[in-house]
């Protein structure tokens, strides 16, 4: 963490549920989008970094707009986010997101079947349009 | 106004509603008229967790006492729920399309599945459980879990 510049990038914030299915969804979306799909545009921050009032990551998280992919109801990265003074610009649930893609049923715990995959990759999908619209100086959209 | 029994578990609470009656597997039945209106009890739908898809059988179905009603799918498990009378399935509650999840936020109320239309005249309600008995039943079995835990 102590690498990272402190230009504007997008904070992804996904859910720390271990032993979770939608928990891996949520973080499998989040390495897609930091690591492969806009790695020079967001940046990921560890729930349990906020959990624990990590000050460094305290400070990007007040600094930059966040999205966060929560992995159930109990909505622990958003209101983490929330908690830490940061802005987010959009959360995701990824129950919602599997209502909308019923085709890929998420399955196993550390590493997902196919159809979890698949779910991550259209979750990631959204997230880095979401991600693009920010950069570009529009804002985030309806909570998904 | 429905009144509830209620237990604490751990930092759960489980709602037995006392005016209607309720399968062995956690479903209710609540007879209106000739009507029965069927839903998941709150112990049920607790412990099978946030529901993300309902698919019931179509309106006109007729089913037996057992058949196959409809089969939840949550994010743990995938749940088949028996019809728990005989008759034909004359509605549908519509929000098990759009916001499935109501049956999590009010599964007495807003989140019943269907309306039944009873096979008999006399609707025939011995299979099944009255609350004080659902609520003896699931109140052992949570406790004899958290003694194995």
């Amino acid at each position: 963490m102590t690498d990272i510049d402190h230009t504007v990038r997008v904070i992804i914030v996904p859910c720390s549920g271990i032993g979770k299915t939608y928990g891996t969804v949520s973080r499998e979306a989040a390495y897609n989008v930091t690591e492969d799909l806009r790695p020079e545009d967001t940046y990921l921050v560890a729930l349990s970094k906020l959990v624990l009032g990590d000050e460094e990551a305290r400070s990007i998280i007040e600094g930059n707009p966040a999205i966060t992919i929560d992995g159930c109801k109990l909505a622990c990265a958003t209101k983490m986010v929330r908690e830490s003074g940061g802005k987010i610009a959009q959360e995701y649930a990824v129950l919602d997101v599997y209502r909308r893609y019923k085709q890929f049923k998420p399955q196993g715990i550390a590493e997902l079947n196919e159809g979890g995959a698949q779910l991550a990759q259209a979750l990631a999908g959204e997230i880095t349009q979401v991600v693009d619209q920010l950069i570009s100086g529009g804002g985030g959209k309806d909570n998904g | 106004m429905t009144e509830f029994l209620d237990f604490t578990i751990d930092k759960f609470t489980f709602r037995t509603a006392t005016d209607r009656f309720y399968s062995d597997e956690g479903v209710w039945a609540k007879p209106e008229n000739n009507y029965i209106r069927i839903g998941m009890s709150d112990y049920l739908q607790q412990r099978s967790g946030d529901v993300a898809f309902a698919e019931i059988k179509p309106v006109g179905t007729s089913v037996a006492f057992g058949d196959e009603l409809a089969v939840i799918e949550t994010i743990k498990v995938n749940i088949s729920l028996m019809s728990p009378v005989s008759g034909r399935v004359v509605e549908i509650n519509p929000m098990m399309e759009t916001s499935p999840e109501v049956i999590n936020q009010d599964p007495y109320g807003a989140g019943w599945l269907v309306v039944i239309e009873a096979a008999e005249r006399i609707i025939d309600l011995k299979h099944l459980l009255d609350p004080q008995a659902y609520f003896a039943r699931i109140k052992l079995e949570a406790g004899l879990e958290v003694k194995k835990e």
